[in-house]
């Protein structure tokens, strides 16, 4: 089932991008490449510290003033699902059947996850009190998990190019990670 | 006079051809990958501390931001390693494109902006007008060279003239 949902998708996205037509001129590629990079940085470089900040270090400023710092993060990742969205509408065979994009999916995902956790369970806590406390043990597991998923996200990245999919022969497994015949 | 000989000698050595040729996962790509969380790291650092010059989370003490300096460092050092093992792999085709160096000449600069705004920093004199000043100018420049350097770097993979020599 999950195969042909597989199949069903990169059909689907050949059949109906808007975009691919305007990516395969010349330069959009390279261009929103390197877009996707700045991204990177972006996001890393806000959501790190603060997660930095969570695990203890520059333990003298306020969280909530660390915390200004997100928007910027989230800025970064807006311009990297938005330049990301239009490779995977490009060349969606490229990305739908490569295992390195599925394990960058399930990264995301917890990333995505933890943060709605640390919304959830310690926003407030960090938030209060003193300006400049010391982040509960919970908000730092998050921190931690946060880190080591975004870090795992920029490796799959960059591993997409060395697991592209070839013809299937044998067997698949649960995801398709080869191009169907 | 022609560096080919060197650039042959160089890709013949045992280092270059394990980089290239290896198929170990930890060879060319596992590389590749920790260039990239380099980047994060180092253009990830520099952008956030010419973000808050520039006037984003005020409440963030710019001293206290020296903290955080350790990441920058490590981001720079890790990718220094890592563009030296990457170089050695394809020498010929960095070392003959002119968008190669740019692309360490715009770092360079990022990096002594980066050292400048430090000392000013540290100087404990950024609030001075005229040192607030010369920090925005260093940070709206240190953001440009980032961005340049970091566009550059992607761009090399498309501006090469020869693979190998």
């Amino acid at each position: 089932m999950l195969h042909a949902g597989q199949i069903w998708l990169v059909a689907a996205i050949e059949q109906h991008s808007p975009v691919a037509t305007l990516m395969r001129t010349h330069w959009a590629w390279p261009i929103a490449e390197s877009l996707h990079f700045l991204g990177l940085c972006l996001l890393v470089g806000a959501i790190g510290t603060f997660d930095l900040r969570l695990l203890g270090v520059a333990r003298r400023v306020p969280i909530a003033a660390m915390h200004r710092l997100i928007p910027w993060g989230l800025l970064g990742f807006a311009i990297n699902v938005s330049t990301g969205l239009l490779f995977l509408l490009t060349e969606p065979d490229q990305y739908i059947y490569n295992p390195s994009f599925h394990f960058k999916v399930v990264a995301l995902g917890i990333a995505g996850v933890n943060a709605g956790l640390f919304y959830a369970t310690s926003y407030r806590q960090v938030f209060g009190a003193s300006p400049s406390l010391d982040a509960p043990r919970r908000a730092k597991v998050i921190a931690l998990v946060s880190l080591t998923a975004w870090m795992t996200v920029i490796v799959c990245g960059r591993m997409l190019t060395f697991y592209r999919p070839g013809d299937c022969v044998g067997e698949p497994g649960v995801l398709l990670t080869c191009t169907p015949k | 006079m022609s560096i080919d000989p060197f650039l042959v000698w160089l890709e013949s050595t045992a280092l270059s051809e394990w980089v290239v040729g290896s198929p170990s996962l930890l060879a060319f790509p596992g590389i590749l990958a920790l260039h990239a969380i380099g980047m994060g790291l180092a253009a990830g650092l520099a952008a956030v501390l010419d973000l808050r010059i520039l006037g984003v989370a005020r409440g963030v003490p710019l001293v206290e931001f020296r903290r955080f300096q350790p990441v920058l460092w490590g981001g720079f050092w890790l990718n220094a390693v890592s563009g030296v093992l990457l170089l050695v792999g394809y020498p010929t085709k960095a070392l003959t494109n002119p968008v190669f160096y740019l692309k360490l000449l715009l770092i360079a600069v990022a990096m002594v902006l980066f050292v400048r705004i430090d000392r000013i920093v540290r100087s404990g004199a950024a609030a001075t007008p005229a040192a607030a000043r010369s920090l925005r100018r260093l940070a709206i420049t240190s953001l440009v060279c980032w961005s340049g350097a970091i566009t550059a770097g992607r761009l090399l993979a498309y501006t090469y003239h020869r693979l190998r020599a």
